[in-house]
């Protein structure tokens, strides 16, 4: 069994309009989408932005109110909140925040930031809460001086550590990383990620990692979701989704990737410019008739993509083509 | 589970006295601290601070020492009696009513009426704003139509009815009577914050770390929005000053016999006492001038401890 599956999951916003305020439409951000999150993986969630991946992990986390559909931990479903506290069930599941300075509560210090969650679930006694503050401290590479100070004297990529320090604090199963590195910058990011990845190491912990960087995801994850105006476009593993990419969108985030290499340059372009021409001329191959991704459509045990059945068989077998 | 933490990690119980050593040496100062040396850089404000402190002591403490009902006893002999005299300091007024002992008894009640009617007001608004900003949706809607509702009721009027309804009021009576009009203000304000506080992502963290709705609110956002709670409540104590003196000077404020500042200012709408007997009323309104202005000195420091980018107080 899996550690959370997510099924059918909805979230819509309604929209307001009019003289008496009636809700005339809603914003889909979240449309139906399922997966399974199993122990021990990191899972990665890639989308432009506006695609519903925080959303989601809000949901997953519980900070948002799902419209309908399932999550599932240990057997019970999770959206509604009598089961959450049943299961204490924050104290499993936790979240890093992209924002480090403003998920850290301004007035408190470093201390009580990280003792938080450690006093709604564990009730240690003063002591064992500081030594348990200081083994997390050490454990994100601060030192005991952290201790008495307040965010704001910290670096971006420090407080970020905090934030994972108070995320790892109560040994979860499973942490939602919503862009934990995007407001970083590059040797920061690889130093955050690195301590990320020795904690899932180290405590055994499942990521659920959303992000719109794919060189960070390509690093980080073993499974990989993309995600693409509320659905899910494509499932794959990391060889699935770089190597062989079927849908349009994935081939497009996959070109949007920056090259370095500028011996190159003309090539990349050239082959940049191939893929949007596909997508401008094909787009109604790829999206049903209201712009919305089809279901998904299994091409292979670990392989799924959101396009009619024929489509998918036919772009299979070029792609296996191609590669033999 | 505790095992899992020591063994990823060389922090162990024997190094806990020393590491809070070492955390308290490199500790940030706290914010009375902070404040307190912001004082000490504004030279006017510290002065402020004294008088302001000094002068509600020496009222609050004074006006134990006079007998209320045998001071407004009129005496015909000291009929605006001049002031610098051995009896009369500053005067007496046309009831021979010796000014400075009024104004100490006046003092009183006034700061007294002002301090209570912030203390109670600004309590009422600040919970009021933060439950109906934080919560939102229909508890947001039915709180605001109430507010609307009271907004919409003519303050002035509603106590001068009220004052006149009510047979025998005193101090008390007349401070809850302002407060249930003087909450709305600090509400709105204190909303509007708290909308775009409880936005933030460390509220977002504090509900994954599993902190209840009333400790986020009390714990999490209120200190947040102290500076604006702190300058707020400096503002409308001035202005609650005010409040008083301006219904006791229509004359629906204390009765006749309880003096305050607003009664003797009162006596300038004589224009005899504006041009010959002078000490009747400009030591109330000249108080009121400092008091105000001292306040507003204080409620500048404070606002400037608040955030870090204005102090002038040593670095920390």
């Amino acid at each position: 069994m899996s550690l959370v599956e997510i099924k059918d999951l909805k979230v819509h916003y309604p929209i307001r309009t009019g003289f008496w305020n009636r809700i005339t439409d809603s914003v889909r951000a979240v449309d139906g989408i399922t997966f399974n999150i199993e122990a021990g993986e990191t899972y990665g969630l890639v989308g432009e932005s506006g695609s519903g991946k925080s959303t989601t992990g809000k949901s997953v986390v519980g900070l948002e109110k799902v419209t309908s559909g399932s999550i599932l931990y240990k057997g019970v479903d999770i959206t509604k909140k009598a089961n959450r506290s049943r299961l204490d069930y924050n104290r499993d599941v936790q979240m890093i925040f992209q924002d480090s300075l403003s998920s850290l509560n301004p007035r408190k210090r470093i201390e009580d930031i990280i003792a938080e969650p450690l006093r709604n679930f564990e009730h240690l006694s003063k002591d064992e809460e500081k030594l348990r503050v200081l083994q997390l401290l050490d454990i994100v590479g601060l030192d005991a001086d952290a201790l008495y100070k307040y965010p704001h004297q910290f670096s971006g990529g420090q407080r970020q550590r905090i934030g994972v320090a108070r995320a790892v604090a109560t040994n979860p199963k499973l942490i939602i990383a919503d862009e934990p590195v995007s407001a970083l910058d590059l040797s920061v990011q690889a130093q955050v990620l690195n301590f990320m990845k020795k904690i899932q190491r180290e405590f055994g912990i499942s990521y659920l990692f959303i992000s719109h960087d794919l060189g960070v995801v390509r690093h980080m994850c073993n499974n990989i979701a993309i995600m693409n105006r509320g659905r899910l476009v494509e499932i794959g593993t990391r060889d699935d989704i770089y190597n062989h990419p079927l849908h349009i969108y994935t081939k497009r985030l996959l070109a949007a990737i920056p090259e370095t290499n500028v011996n190159q340059r003309m090539a990349h372009r050239a082959s940049r410019l191939a893929v949007e021409k596909i997508y401008q001329e094909q787009q109604s191959k790829y999206y049903d008739e209201n712009g919305e991704a089809f279901p998904l459509i299994q091409v292979s045990p670990t392989h799924s993509v959101a396009l009619p059945e024929t489509i998918a068989k036919q772009l299979a077998s070029q792609e296996g083509e191609v590669q033999a | 589970m505790a095992e899992n933490f020591e063994q990823h990690s060389d922090v162990s119980a024997t190094d806990l006295a020393r590491l809070t050593q070492e955390a308290q040496a490199e500790a940030t100062p706290s914010t009375a601290k902070i404040i307190w040396s912001e004082f000490k850089a504004d030279k006017p404000a510290m002065a402020a601070l004294f008088i302001i402190v000094g002068f509600i002591l020496f009222v609050m403490i004074g006006a134990l020492f006079i007998n209320t009902p045998k001071m407004m006893e009129t005496n015909i002999m000291a009929y605006f009696n001049q002031p610098f005299t051995a009896d009369f300091w500053l005067g007496a007024d046309s009831g021979g009513r010796s000014v400075a002992k009024q104004l100490i008894v006046g003092s009183r009640n006034s700061i007294g009426i002002a301090i209570g009617l912030t203390i109670i007001s600004s309590t009422f608004g600040i919970c009021w704003g933060l439950i109906s900003g934080y919560f939102n949706g229909y508890i947001d809607w039915g709180m605001q139509r109430v507010y609307d509702f009271m907004m919409m009721l003519p303050m002035t009027m509603m106590i001068i009815v009220l004052v006149t309804i009510i047979p025998h009021y005193n101090s008390v009576t007349l401070t809850l009577i302002f407060s249930i009009f003087y909450w709305e203000g600090t509400s709105r304000l204190i909303r509007s914050r708290t909308l775009a506080e409880s936005e933030k992502d460390y509220v977002a963290a504090s509900k994954t770390s599993g902190t209840s709705n009333w400790k986020i609110i009390f714990r999490e956002i209120m200190p947040n929005i102290s500076s604006l709670i702190i300058v707020d409540c400096t503002l409308s104590f001035a202005e609650n000053i005010g409040v008083e003196t301006g219904l006791s000077y229509l004359g629906f404020g204390l009765p006749a016999q309880t003096p305050s500042l607003g009664t003797m200012i009162a006596n300038a709408n004589d224009p005899n006492n504006i041009t010959q007997y002078w000490w009747t009323w400009l030591p109330a309104a000249l108080e009121i001038i400092i008091l105000c202005l001292s306040i507003s000195y204080i409620g500048q420091v404070l606002r400037r401890a608040a955030d870090a980018s204005q102090r002038q107080g040593a670095a920390d």
